[in-house]
């Protein structure tokens, strides 16, 4: 199995984020929510298709999946256990990124075969990326093995979801590959999209912070002195304005 | 009249339906998104409720959405006012929040259910908990205590209800007090500083707490301050959740208790870390008990009522339950099912229907079961096409085949008639199991739940026989209906009921009245009569992670995929038989 041609040539950042233990922890627990999170969607599958097989292989796929997700963690938490994170800023925020998002399946009402076709194009996708990662962590056996043995998964879940596409849809199932790729390049651009947007607007935002509100927020703060703490009788009876939403 | 609530935007979004005064549906909508938590707009949830009702949106008299979203803007808002400039960071992120789709829900929910927007309305976070909390109940006439995190400005609020058959109903709240003093958030930090997901682990701290010593009560009460007024306030410099969505403590919050917990670090009790982080969960434990119980004791005073009826997230706490039940003065404690933000959804269409609309009070069946009803024949056509041994039994045969399994130590899948609404799985969705060894205990949290080895397990028994098992203090039967209060179990029984018991000796017990869940009724009977001890454990139907399933195919896969050795659901019972499904499939 060879990684996409863009992958390959990402090699030596891949090798630069993994590189740094922080990175690398930040990785493997990133990667354990999202397979995780791509089980339970997987899962889903299971439980709503029709196709008494197929049922079967989302189950044994999720709990693959489950399964990778445990890895990552435990391989993650073990080694935070061994080396404390450096970065005090690797577990303050709440929640850690992947999951849903952009990617985040939509499993009921969808036909088999465009999740067929996500799940072929993506798993084929991930198995070239893995690849590289397992080769970028020549220095951490652990880890490695942890790639070894999903890749060994992912050779399954690629053949039988094309193999299950092909029956299903036997006349079509190559435009719904290609569909699914389209889509995968469609929600990357997505992605940055959203991720630029989210800059500008984050930018426009803090300078308004800083430029419109100094004046209301002086205001804010006398007005919060002036306030007792403790109990404060309900203000105004609001039964008669039920359409209000102040 | 039909009245839909609905409360979303926020975390465990939901959606009840409310005819003629009576609730006919209410689902979380993270039973059906299979999100947990989901805290999207529920349209699966309304969906769900208007579908099984056999109605459509426009049948609808009104839709209620559970808190005032302007209000809740204004105090985002104002609180970034105040802390300016260290509100600087969360700032862009709370307005693009808030801006992006919560404050236009009128606009929302006219677009999803394309109901005219003058049959939108509005009630306040705390007035929603608080109908949720009174007229859910049995009682006529009642104090009123709500506590949670935030909604609009409210943290807690005190005030009185009174309800007759037939007459108007009345709910006056007579004291708030503010963000961002706030029991809810108090708790809600610590359960931060422990490692656990903020809004959705704070039982874990609960369950914590039992395994430490309230050694640092001082330290948390220089972190909450009463009031002459008998209120509190939090000193603001150990907290940062009104400055930075990522981290709720400060760092002085760190120089006072320690190092926090990473989300990854084991809890072992035998560490000092361990024990200091079960310290800690006891001490805030301690503390906001001390706090709740003193509220309630004043506002028992005032009112001079013998009923008390708690609502708002703060109301999951069993063990402030049932020291408020012992120690305040009321007789009796009500706490309803749901008693969070998904509970909302019921309390804001009833507070509608019985305030806005003035319609005359009726008494709410007296269950929890207000959700989708498990179809056994799903259940049974997947099994058979998976190659499973199924059998279908009647009610008799069922239920002494099960409390023959439950005895020989396997655990058993229940999903029966409609589920229950809120976080507990009260008999409808639930995993049972001998409750007689510790190691069982270690199994379920091990090998079938996947979650923390110090995670304790509830019981469930029949309410004419809980008080042999439970040292329940008057009135501690009812808190125990819906799981609500956590009790001793009495010491002679510890040992024999060793996979229930919690490291402290106490339970969060369920006592089934027959006329709730009969059939769960007749196997703890059943069980009772093979073992001696008609208890069992009773944990909800799904792993960690994972939403509480719903329809039969959500527990089957369950059962595939985790040591759950039986499945029922109806009369339907399921036993694992067939190989792997990899096994030349490819």
């Amino acid at each position: 199995m060879r990684g996409a041609y863009f992958d390959r040539m990402m090699r030596p950042l891949h090798r630069w984020v993994w590189a740094d233990l922080d990175r690398r922890v930040r990785k493997l627990l990133m990667f354990a929510k999202v397979e995780t999170d791509g089980g339970r969607d997987i899962l889903r599958a299971a439980e709503v298709t029709p196709d008494p097989l197929l049922r079967r292989l989302y189950l044994e796929h999720a709990i693959d999946e489950l399964r990778h997700g445990d890895l990552f963690h435990e391989r993650g938490a073990a080694l935070l256990q061994a080396h404390p994170a450096r970065s005090t800023g690797l577990f303050s925020g709440t929640p850690l990124p992947g999951g849903h998002g952009l990617d985040d399946l939509a499993i009921d009402g969808e036909p088999d075969y465009r999740l067929l076709a996500f799940l072929h194009v993506a798993e084929k996708s991930a198995a070239g990326r893995f690849e590289i990662y397992r080769d970028v962590v020549p220095d951490d056996p652990p880890t490695k093995e942890i790639f070894e043995q999903i890749l060994r998964d992912e050779v399954f879940h690629m053949n039988y979801t094309y193999t299950q596409l092909v029956r299903i849809a036997p006349r079509t199932y190559r435009r719904h590959v290609w569909r699914a790729r389209a889509s995968r390049l469609w929600n990357r651009y997505l992605r940055v999209a959203a991720g630029i947007t989210g800059i500008l607007g984050a930018t426009m935002l803090t300078l308004m912070y800083f430029v419109v509100l100094p004046p209301f927020a002086w205001l804010a703060k006398r007005a919060e002195r002036r306030e007792g703490t403790g109990w404060r009788t309900v203000s105004g009876d609001r039964r008669d304005a039920p359409s209000s939403q102040y | 009249m039909k009245v839909l609530g609905i409360s979303a935007h926020y975390h465990d979004s939901a959606a009840a339906l409310v005819v003629d005064g009576v609730p006919v549906s209410a689902v979380q909508e993270e039973r059906l998104s299979r999100h947990k938590s989901d805290a999207g707009f529920p349209t699966n949830a309304i969906e769900w409720c208007l579908t099984n009702a056999g109605l459509d949106a426009d049948d609808l008299d009104a839709v209620v959405f559970y808190e005032r979203s302007m209000l809740k803007f204004e105090r985002i808002l104002t609180s970034a006012l105040r802390t300016f400039p260290n509100s600087w960071r969360s700032f862009p992120h709370a307005i693009k929040n808030s801006l992006g789709e919560k404050v236009w829900v009128r606009g929302i929910i006219s677009s999803h259910l394309g109901v005219p927007r003058n049959k939108i309305l509005f009630t306040a976070h705390h007035a929603s908990h608080a109908a949720a909390a009174f007229l859910t109940s049995p009682s006529r006439r009642a104090a009123i205590l709500t506590a949670d995190g935030v909604g609009e400005w409210a943290t807690v609020t005190v005030g009185h209800g009174t309800r007759s058959p037939g007459a108007a109903t009345d709910i006056t709240l007579l004291r708030e007090i503010r963000y961002p003093h706030s029991l809810g958030m108090l708790y809600s930090t610590f359960t931060a500083y422990l490692g656990f997901a903020v809004n959705e682990d704070e039982y874990k701290v609960m369950g914590l707490a039992g395994y430490g010593r309230p050694s640092m009560c001082d330290q948390v009460r220089k972190l909450i301050r009463r009031t002459p007024d008998g209120g509190f306030a939090l000193a603001p410099e150990y907290f940062e959740y009104q400055t930075t969505a990522s981290r709720s403590y400060s760092s002085r919050f760190v120089d006072l208790f320690g190092p926090p917990r990473t989300p990854f670090e084991p809890i072992d009790m035998e560490t000092t870390e361990g024990r200091r982080f079960a310290d800690c969960a006891a001490s805030v434990q301690r503390v906001l008990e001390d706090t709740l119980v003193e509220m309630a004791r004043a506002l028992h005073d005032e009112t001079g009522l013998p009923d008390l009826c708690l609502g708002g997230g703060v109301a999951l706490n069993g063990l402030a339950n049932a020291r408020i039940l012992s120690e305040s003065g009321f007789e009796r404690v009500f706490v309803p099912p749901a008693p969070g933000d998904a509970g909302c959804a019921l309390g804001a269409a009833l507070y509608a229907d019985r305030i806005y609309f003035k319609n005359p009070d009726r008494d709410i069946p007296d269950h929890p079961f207000w959700g989708p009803a498990v179809d056994a024949r799903e259940l049974a056509k997947a099994a058979a096409e998976d190659g499973q041994t199924v059998q279908e039994l009647d009610d008799t045969r069922m239920v002494e085949r099960i409390a023959d399994d439950l005895a020989a130590g396997r655990v058993v899948g229940w999903m029966d008639g409609a589920s229950e609404f809120g976080p507990r799985a009260l008999g409808h969705r639930s995993i049972l199991a001998s409750p007689q060894s510790r190691g069982m205990r270690d199994r379920l949290n091990r090998d079938i739940k996947r979650r923390e080895e110090f995670r304790p397990f509830a019981p469930v028994t029949p309410l004419e026989t809980a008080d042999r098992y439970f040292e329940l203090p008057p009135g501690g039967a009812r808190l125990g209906r819906f799981m609500s209060g956590v009790f001793p179990v009495r010491p002679e029984f510890r040992d024999a009921l060793g996979a229930i018991t919690h490291v402290d000796g106490s339970a969060r017990v369920q006592t089934l009245d027959e006329t709730m869940a009969p059939r769960l009724h007749a196997l703890l009977v059943a069980f009772g009569k093979r073992t001696g001890v008609p208890v069992l454990l009773n944990t909800s139907f799904n792993v960690a992670g994972e939403p509480i399933v719903n329809r039969a195919l959500e527990g089957y896969s369950t059962f595939r995929r985790c040591g759950i050795d039986a499945l029922v659901a109806g009369g339907v019972l399921v036993t694992k038989a067939a190989p792997s499904p990899r096994e030349g499939a490819s």
